[in-house]
Formats: structure tokens, sequence, C-alpha cells
């Protein structure tokens, strides 16, 4: 097979028309989609105030740390343990999972 | 339709007129179900594509810069669109051995008729890699034009001439095995 027979036959392929109905489908799922109500809004006024606290206390611990001098890691693993740290751990690695996975699949379908 | 129009009933569309998307839909819609098909083979499944395509650029009309022609957004959305949904459903494509077997173009082989050659062609273009396939389809839909082909497909027209040559030489191994 040649290119000049691949593009004898790929280049002269006739478009195909759309049926009667197709317009008439658009414009409605245009209609439908212009008259559904607006999604929520995140909640942004309401976040703030707890994104600002845990940024402030993030910073504080970091502030506390340092002056503390270097922390010692080995001290602070029986304590992670001991308040079950390593299954927030696995909940949280689980949910962020779970919403980049979602929003991934949301994308492809939107 | 020019360019100019499309603007305009763009910016109709934008200001409230949703009415004004079908001026829109009535000069694309021939051009997005013919591409839709190119890639799907199913002309019930390329509709619905396209109607898909419409939506999303609907939805996503203010994402036009305006930079570039309308055409080259809605058939790059387009695209995007078409090729998220045949990685989640493949279109069924025909198996290369039931179509009749090729030899090289010098030496025809007699009885096989010219539409079953066609089919085999472009059954074969369904079976190559995503990327050689989209390069492909979009060159012949584009009517050659490798400027354009790059410009829907997001990539340089080098890699768009790489493409086009290796999904040559892939199909022409395909159909002389």
């Amino acid at each position: 097979m040649r290119d000049e027979e691949i593009d004898r036959v790929l280049g002269g392929e006739e478009d195909i028309l759309p049926s009667s109905g197709f317009h008439a489908a658009v414009m409605e799922a245009v209609h439908r989609e212009a008259t559904a109500p607006p999604p929520i809004p995140f909640p942004w006024k309401r976040a703030w105030p707890a994104f600002a606290a845990a940024a402030l206390a993030l910073v504080g611990l970091l502030v506390n740390s340092s002056a503390a001098g270097p922390p010692d890691f080995d001290s602070l693993i029986p304590v992670a343990q001991s308040v079950g740290a390593p299954w927030i751990a696995l909940a949280a690695a689980a949910t962020l999972g779970s919403l980049l996975l979602s929003r991934r699949l949301a994308d492809e379908r939107y | 339709m020019s360019h100019d129009e499309d603007r305009e009933v763009v910016r109709e569309v934008l200001a409230g007129d949703d009415s004004a998307f079908g001026r829109i839909v009535t000069r694309w819609q021939g051009p997005l179900v013919s591409l839709a098909y190119r890639f799907t083979r199913d002309p019930g499944r390329a509709e619905d594509l396209a109607q898909e395509a419409f939506l999303r650029a609907y939805r996503t009309l203010r994402s036009w810069r305006e930079d570039s022609a309308f055409s080259t957004w809605l058939f790059a959305l387009a695209l995007n669109l078409f090729r998220s949904e045949l990685r989640r459903i493949p279109p069924r494509t025909v198996s290369l051995e039931d179509v009749a077997e090729l030899r090289d173009g010098r030496s025809e082989i007699p009885g096989v008729e010219q539409s079953d050659r066609d089919r085999a062609v472009r059954a074969a273009v369904q079976a190559l890699p995503a990327k050689y396939r989209e390069a492909l389809v979009v060159f012949y839909f584009h009517r050659s034009d490798v400027a354009v082909t790059a410009t829907t497909l997001g990539i340089p027209e080098g890699t768009v001439k790489a493409r086009l040559h290796r999904g040559r030489e892939l199909l022409r191994r395909k159909l002389t095995r």
C-alpha cells in the first residue's frame, strides 16, 4: 500500500450529515442547561476563618518547634502511635485519593 | 458565516440570548458530526458525541479568547471530549482479519473490491495507537492542512508530521501483513 492510496481513501471520505432531529436535540439540551439552577458555590466566606485559623496554628507550631531547637522525631513516634496517627494518615490519604479520583472522573465527563 | 459572524453570535449568546447558539449549531453540526463519525464509525454515537461537544462548548463559551478562530477552539474542545469518551468506551473496530488481505499497491490482487480495500484502510486506522489515529483522522478531516491539524491537536507542526509519517508506516505494515 502506497501513501497515495492512503491519501485517496482517507482524504476522499465524504462527510456525513446529521439526522433531521439533531439540531433540535442539541438546542433542547442547551435550553435545559440554560434553565438549570446554577451549581451551589463553595462557601468561601464560611470557610475562610477555618483556613486562617489552621494556617495560624501551623505557623505557631513551626515557630515553637524552631525556637525549641531541632525536633526529636524519635520521641514523637510513640505519641503519634498512641493517638492513632497512622490510621488518621491512612484515612486522610484515602479521602484525598477518592477526592482526586472523583474530580478526575467528573472532569472527563464534563 | 464568517469568523466575524461567529464572534458576533458568541457575543449574543454570552449576553444572554441562548437561541443565538442555534446558529452556531446550524453552522458546525455537519463538521462536528463528521469528525466524531471518523473516530467512532457509528452514526448514532457520532451524534451523541457531537451533541455533548456542543453542550460543553455552550457551557465554556466564555473561555474562547477570540485570538483564534472559533472553529479551532470548537474542534479542539470536541477532540478532547471525543478522546476521553473513546477511552472510556472504545469504539467497536472491525478486525483486519475480517477484511480482504491487502498487498502492496503496485501488485493489486484481482477480485479485491475497491470498497473492501477502503474499508480495510479505515479499519486499520481505527486499530492504530491513539496518537497516530488522531493525527491521521484530524489531518484528513482538515483537508490535509498540517497547520490547522497542529492547532486542533495542540501540538507543534513538526510533531504532526512525525505522527503522520509514523502512522502511515504502521498502516502500511498492517495492510501488507
